[in-house]
């Protein structure tokens, strides 16, 4: 104990003197932070030290400042809370106190400093999900009006916006930019491919469905495969396997499970780029910029046979995941795969790829290379050539009006800062989320991809401008999006067949868009369309899309030719 | 009091007494049952009678929405577990999970509070951020949220019984830091009148709220939230949070 004590008291008495030695802020301890902690970089050493000279200087007027910023709690926003900020602390003298929380809280916080004007928080990072919540609003501060206005002094002259490869997803139809990304993740087809390489394996699912094992292009295909390992496998080197990995327990995470994108791979929508128009993934129908609805009475998809088709096989391909899925959540979810158990996953995010790289694991081999890819997500019977495939996002940094213009400036710093050249290639290698595209260009991240399973080769292609977020159309997104899995929690749980379920949630969006309607005069506010015979909606062409019965044949593609279609 | 022979009688009594004090001015007939539990200076019982800040914010909050109420003090766990089976039931303060949040209606914010790190009497541990504070121990409570958000980012947590105790610790250099909410800290440091001081750093905010059975009807529960956020608008709150010795802001 007395030994314990000592250690304790020396810790102590060590961080008393870092402490008093900390006075002299500024470019020793840059220089510091560029030798031990900032490398690689793209930026050459000299570069790096006037970029930080520039924060030096930039930051002298908020020395005083104590700025709290808060995050989603993932590996990215863990190592700017516990390394970058006490580096910008250290170099700028400013003070930060970057929380990592669950991304619902980071949501509740936002809201609540909406609605009660307390300045809880100086900055969030946020996901671009919100942007059509956020340009239809006024309580986000367009990041473009500040750079041009109040925050112009405090703007990093080597920022390059051009150089940020999820700009798009934070810019609103007027052109503004709301948000600066922070992080980038991906939602995408993953599986291992050690086991679909196995001679004996290819063989006998090519004798049982008559094509080849492979990548699979469609929904067909991935449900094959799923039944292929899940009930005729079953066992791999002695344990038990299976086909197919999800999450079903009611719970808000259920809710972005479907929301994100669900629909769009399904072919719920229309075709066009980012999120389909007239109707886009969610089966909203926008018009001018104006919801007019989701129901297919109005001309929207939300209750669609396409959307009735995407929650039942949701719901139907649960019985080749192990037993457990349906009582977990997503974050609960997240091991099965990484516990070598899981023959593919048709939604998974690559913020996780942490867990799928680490040296020793069953799905990695003694080289380091992975036994396992990502490729794009096959799609669902309705989906068309010009639709969105997939889901990707981006964590941007985001500040409101309510917050005091000096602490936002300060927050601002922080911001750029945790994003400037100097310090984001190697956050990238710490946790695999880019946002720069200079960081992916360099000879650092060519070095690691063999290693990351085809995630850097999404990133490099054109797959990331078509794997897009929630899109402009959601006019309240921490409104809306607990109707996802407050209604289709029912269908899992047997309560409600999904069209039952489509119906209600059609109607209480319907009804949701027609009180914004009432109260927001803006021009891109909601306009319901009036109801009509949904028949009529149905017979025209494009979503809402009529009842698909024509069976569908699985397609699959080696992992080379599937993922050409990134190039 | 109310023990288990006499709860019908007393449910009877509290409905005929919400009953007969209802008037026209009330929005809603009903007599919502709001629990809470032992957590000065939020709520407490002082010579019978039920006192702090989080009992003066709920009287005021009925009182504008013009609902009754009826405040119990009931153990955490039991409070949690009635208010998913009764309906017409709350319990606050509530930490708002993803976990809890499709088991009850939510009203909020009920509580902002901010948590520190302290250490002790007379000594001074220079901490930039959170992480600096990795390699030491530190002090907090079984059953304690934040303990548990400390734990899941890999420090070092001491959990006692209860906050009390973490104050005696500090003293005998048992931790190095005592994790905790920035009033109920002060709290502890009066009722042992040791002064700690400001904290080292103040490193979470949490939001706690106000959840309702799954049940409530959502006119009323509506009704209860802006009648809450025009109680922050118009600077209630703000001012009542001073009364207690801390800003609702940074």
């Amino acid at each position: 104990m007395a030994k314990q004590c000592k250690l304790r008291m020396s810790i102590i008495c060590l961080l008393m003197f870092v402490g008093s030695s900390r006075t002299a802020i500024g470019e020793g301890n840059a220089i510091d932070w560029i030798t031990n902690e900032f490398q690689p970089s793209t930026l050459t050493k000299a570069q790096q030290q006037q970029e930080l000279q520039w924060f030096i200087d930039a930051a002298k007027p908020y020395q005083h400042l104590t700025i709290r910023v808060t995050s989603e709690r993932i590996a990215t926003h863990i190592y700017e809370s516990e390394v970058l900020a006490k580096a910008f602390s250290e170099i700028t003298g400013i003070k930060v106190i970057h929380e990592v929380t669950g991304e619902d809280d980071v949501l509740h916080k936002m809201s609540i400093q909406n609605r009660t004007k307390q300045n809880l928080y100086d900055a969030y990072i946020s996901d671009s999900d919100l942007i059509g919540t956020h340009f239809r609003q006024n309580y986000v501060v367009p990041i473009s009006d500040f750079i041009a206005g109040a925050g112009k002094k405090v703007t990093l002259p080597t920022l390059d916006l051009d150089d940020f490869i999820g700009l798009k997803f934070t810019t609103s139809p007027d052109g503004k930019l709301y948000q600066l990304p922070d992080q980038q993740f991906v939602n995408l087809y993953w599986y291992r491919q050690d086991w679909f390489q196995r001679p004996e394996l290819k063989q006998l699912f090519k004798n049982l469905y008559g094509y080849e094992l492979g990548v699979p292009q469609n929904w067909q295909a991935y449900e094959d495969i799923a039944e292929f390992f899940s009930e005729k496998v079953q066992v791999i080197d002695g344990e038990r396997i299976y086909g197919h990995m999800d999450y079903a327990k009611t719970h808000p995470s259920l809710g972005w499970r479907l929301s994100d994108a669900w629909l769009s791979m399904a072919g719920v929508g229309d075709t066009g780029l980012p999120n389909g128009s007239p109707v886009d993934e969610w089966g909203i129908r926008v018009e001018d910029c104006r919801p007019v609805g989701v129901s297919t009475a109005r001309g929207g998809a939300l209750n669609s046979p396409a959307a009735v088709y995407a929650v039942e096989k949701y719901v139907d391909w649960l019985k080749y995941a192990p037993k457990s899925a349906k009582d977990l959540y997503f974050s609960q979810s997240l091991a099965w795969a990484a516990k070598g158990v899981i023959a593919q996953q048709i939604f998974w995010y690559s913020a996780d790829i942490e867990n799928f790289t680490k040296p020793g694991s069953v799905i990695v081999n003694h080289d380091g290379t992975p036994k396992w890819r990502v490729a794009p997500s096959p799609v669902g019977k309705y989906w068309q050539q010009g639709m969105k495939s997939g889901y990707q996002d981006t964590g941007a940094w985001t500040f409101l009006a309510s917050t005091p213009l000096e602490r936002r400036q300060a927050a601002w710093l922080y911001a750029q800062f945790v994003v400037s050249k100097t310090v984001s290639l190697k956050k990238l290698l710490k946790s695999y989320t880019p946002v720069r595209l200079s960081d992916l260009r360099s000879a650092e991240v060519t070095a690691k991809a063999p290693y990351l399973g085809g995630l850097i080769e999404f990133y490099r292609s054109k797959g990331r401008d078509i794997w897009t977020p929630t899109g402009n159309n959601v006019p309240d997104y921490p409104g809306m999006s607990v109707y996802w899995w407050r209604y289709l929690s029912m269908v899992v749980e047997g309560k409600n067949s999904a069209q039952q379920a489509l119906d209600e949630m059609a109607e209480e969006v319907d009804a949701h868009l027609a009180k914004i309607e009432v109260s927001s005069t803006g021009s891109c506010s909601p306009k319901l369309n009036p109801r009509i015979d949904k028949e009529l909606w149905l017979q025209k062409t494009g979503a809402p899309k009529p009842l698909m019965n024509l069976p569908v044949r699985g397609r699959t593609l080696s992992y080379e030719e599937a993922i050409r279609v990134w190039q | 009091m109310c023990g288990n022979n006499w709860l019908k009688v007393c449910f009877a009594l509290l409905a005929f007494i919400g009953f007969a004090n209802a008037d026209d001015s009330k929005v809603e007939t009903i007599t919502l049952q709001v629990l809470t539990y032992d957590s000065p200076p939020f709520a407490y019982v002082e010579q019978g009678l039920q006192k702090g800040m989080l009992v003066e914010l709920v009287a005021e909050l009925f009182s504008r929405a013009k609902v009754d109420y009826q405040l119990s003090f009931v153990p955490l766990k039991r409070a949690l577990l009635t208010v998913r089976k009764s309906e017409h039931y709350c319990v606050t303060p509530i930490e708002r999970s993803q976990e809890r949040e499709a088991d009850y209606q939510w009203i909020s914010p009920m509580l902002i509070s901010r948590y520190g790190l302290y250490s002790a009497e007379g000594q001074r541990v220079s901490l930039t951020s959170l992480s600096d504070a990795k390699s030491l121990a530190i002090g907090s409570y079984l059953g304690s949220g934040i303990a548990e958000y400390l734990i899941e980012l890999g420090y070092n947590v001491e959990l006692a019984s209860n906050g009390q105790q973490n104050i005696r610790k500090l003293q005998y250099n048992r931790i190095d830091l005592m994790a905790s909410e920035i009033m109920s800290a002060r709290e502890n440091m009066d009722l042992y009148q040791v002064e700690l001081g400001k904290p080292e750093l103040v490193f979470y905010t949490s939001i706690r709220a106000m959840a309702c059975n799954i049940d409530l009807e959502p006119r009323l529960k509506s009704h209860l939230d802006s009648t809450l956020i025009g109680m922050y608008q118009d600077g209630f709150i703000a001012a009542l949070y001073l009364r207690y010795g801390v800003s609702v802001e940074q």
